[in-house]
């Protein structure tokens, strides 16, 4: 049957439904609608490789437009003020009506922002999308002290690059450690090493109490009294789903869209992916939500079989990475939740991982490593966590012992 | 085809089944794997970017980038799964005397 199926959100989660669908169902019009104007591109590169000008914005857009066409998925770039979901309508601000039979939601997520006086609103930068990037590509050129606020991936990521741009990095954390929402004490002390020895400067613990803005620069004054001086100042202190347009209708909402493990909603016809989704995790027996380039792809993926018709449960297991510096770091799986740690290596050069289980059983691991050197064992690990596996604990803790045997029937 | 573009990786015991060595050879740098199958070769840098597939995990047919889990079949050198787009090249393969050689082009 010919249905119309809308995608609202140009992004990673939609491009790759819309994908899935066109491999499932030949007839039906498939319909991106994306506030940006550019087609769906990847993230990761614009806080590190984008910055450093090692790759371009052409280097970043997932499929071009000729696959598109050829696939029959159109692309719109447009913008939704209102939903109405009982006679499945979505409108444009000019009250255009676009009719759907199903549709996806892959709005995303958005950043948080510091509530700060009128007169700073446009002097803190942020980066999540491909204009935020070049805007601040561009601005930090003929400056020498950044301070970035919030010691997360992205502050991270872009302290990284500047630091590799010989730019005086301040990066300021309010929490104890870095990356302390998702990221284990041990790998985060790791990676404040290799910013310290890299000329940037931590300070955790900290809170800003004011900005003051003189002339060209700024002084940032901390809850201990202490002053840093700043030329330019960046922002990365998390995100929050994209559902403002939803507030005020039936879909259920709880830190993202509600739904289930086949991507729907609370509302039929309507499924839900990637970072705006609160999904349902069997093998966790909870609902998360992620924002990672994989669980984008794969949640994708998961929407465009289900909005298909071919029945599918979402069961990936979490993988994120962060590249800073030289190294790599890799999370799978839950590492907040455990009752044993184990470790496996102790030297970045070789790659360091932290083993944590519950009851005798692999729940996650988080480890770091010069490029590539944790990566298998972190593969390993998300598919033994799959099968809730009991694992010797001498293979974990040795090196020298490889863990490829414990994958293989 | 001449003889001496085989060039010897090593013996066939070097490698255990579904794994994989690095092979450096003047200023290239490869992977030689042996599956259920037999002994295979490619290129041994990730496509997407500059990271060496020998840390990478072989599973069946396919090796995964350990760096952003881009995927490729060690027979063809497909790319199989994003952020791996581009093609990864392959070499053919014999086995002589139980040592391995690859041709190099």
């Amino acid at each position: 049957m010919k249905n119309n199926i809308i995608i609202l959100g140009g992004g990673q989660a939609g491009i790759y439904a819309a994908r899935e669908i066109r491999q499932n169902d030949s007839e039906s019009n498939i319909k991106i609608l994306g506030e940006e104007n550019l087609l769906p591109y990847e993230r990761p590169p614009l806080s590190k490789d984008f910055l450093l000008d090692k790759k371009n914005e052409e280097d970043l857009y997932f499929y071009s437009d000729e696959v598109l066409k050829k696939e029959n998925i159109d692309f719109e770039y447009v913008s939704i003020t209102k939903v109405d979901f009982e006679n499945k309508k979505l409108f444009t601000k000019n009250d255009e009506v676009y009719f759907y039979d199903s549709l996806l939601i892959s709005t995303g997520s958005e950043n948080k922002k510091l509530s700060l006086d009128n007169n700073l609103i446009n002097d803190v930068y942020y980066l999540r999308n491909l204009e935020e990037a070049k805007t601040i590509k561009d601005k930090v050129l003929n400056k020498n002290k950044i301070t970035i606020i919030g010691g997360g991936f992205i502050g991270l990521e872009i302290a990284s690059s500047l630091s590799q741009l010989q730019k005086k990095v301040t990066v300021i954390e309010i929490g104890d450690q870095l990356m302390g929402r998702i990221i284990p004490k041990q790998i985060a002390d790791l990676v404040q090493n290799i910013h310290l020895e890299h000329g940037n400067e931590i300070i955790l613990n900290k809170q800003i109490d004011k900005i003051i803005k003189k002339d060209d620069m700024y002084e940032i004054l901390l809850n201990d009294n202490s002053l840093i001086e700043t030329d330019f100042l960046i922002a990365g202190i998390g995100s929050t789903p994209s559902v403002k347009l939803f507030e005020n209708t039936n879909l259920k909402l709880n830190n993202g869209i509600t739904t289930n493990q086949f991507c729907e909603t609370s509302i039929k016809d309507v499924y839900a992916a990637g970072d705006v989704s609160n999904f349902y995790h069997p093998l966790y027996e909870r609902n998360i939500r992620l924002e990672s380039y994989q669980h984008a792809q794969n949640h994708g993926i998961c929407a465009g079989k289900n909005i298909a018709g071919v029945k599918t449960e979402y069961t990936s297991i979490p993988w994120m990475w962060s590249d800073q510096f030289n190294l790599n770091l890799q999370l799978t799986g839950i590492c907040d939740d455990y009752d044993e740690i184990i470790e496996r290596g102790n030297d970045i050069n070789n790659g360091v991982i932290y083993f944590f289980l519950k009851n005798k059983i692999i729940r996650g691991a988080c480890g770091l490593g010069i490029a590539g050197k944790v990566g298998r064992d972190i593969r390993i690990t998300s598919k033994l966590t799959e099968k809730n596996t009991i694992v010797d604990k001498q293979i974990l803790s040795d090196q020298n012992l490889k863990l490829n045997k414990l994958i293989q029937k | 085809m001449s003889e001496e573009n085989w060039i010897e990786v090593g013996s066939t015991d070097s490698i255990e089944e579904e794994d994989l060595i690095r092979f450096d050879h003047q200023d290239k740098t490869f992977c030689v794997y042996r599956l259920i199958d037999g002994f295979y070769a490619t290129d041994g840098m990730c496509t997407h970017e500059a990271v060496h597939l020998e840390d990478g995990l072989v599973m069946d047919d396919e090796i995964e980038c350990p760096m952003h889990q881009g995927i490729f079949n060690i027979k063809s050198g497909e790319a199989l799964s994003p952020p791996a787009c581009e093609d990864l090249k392959t070499y053919p393969v014999k086995v002589d005397n139980d040592k391995i050689f690859i041709k190099i082009d």
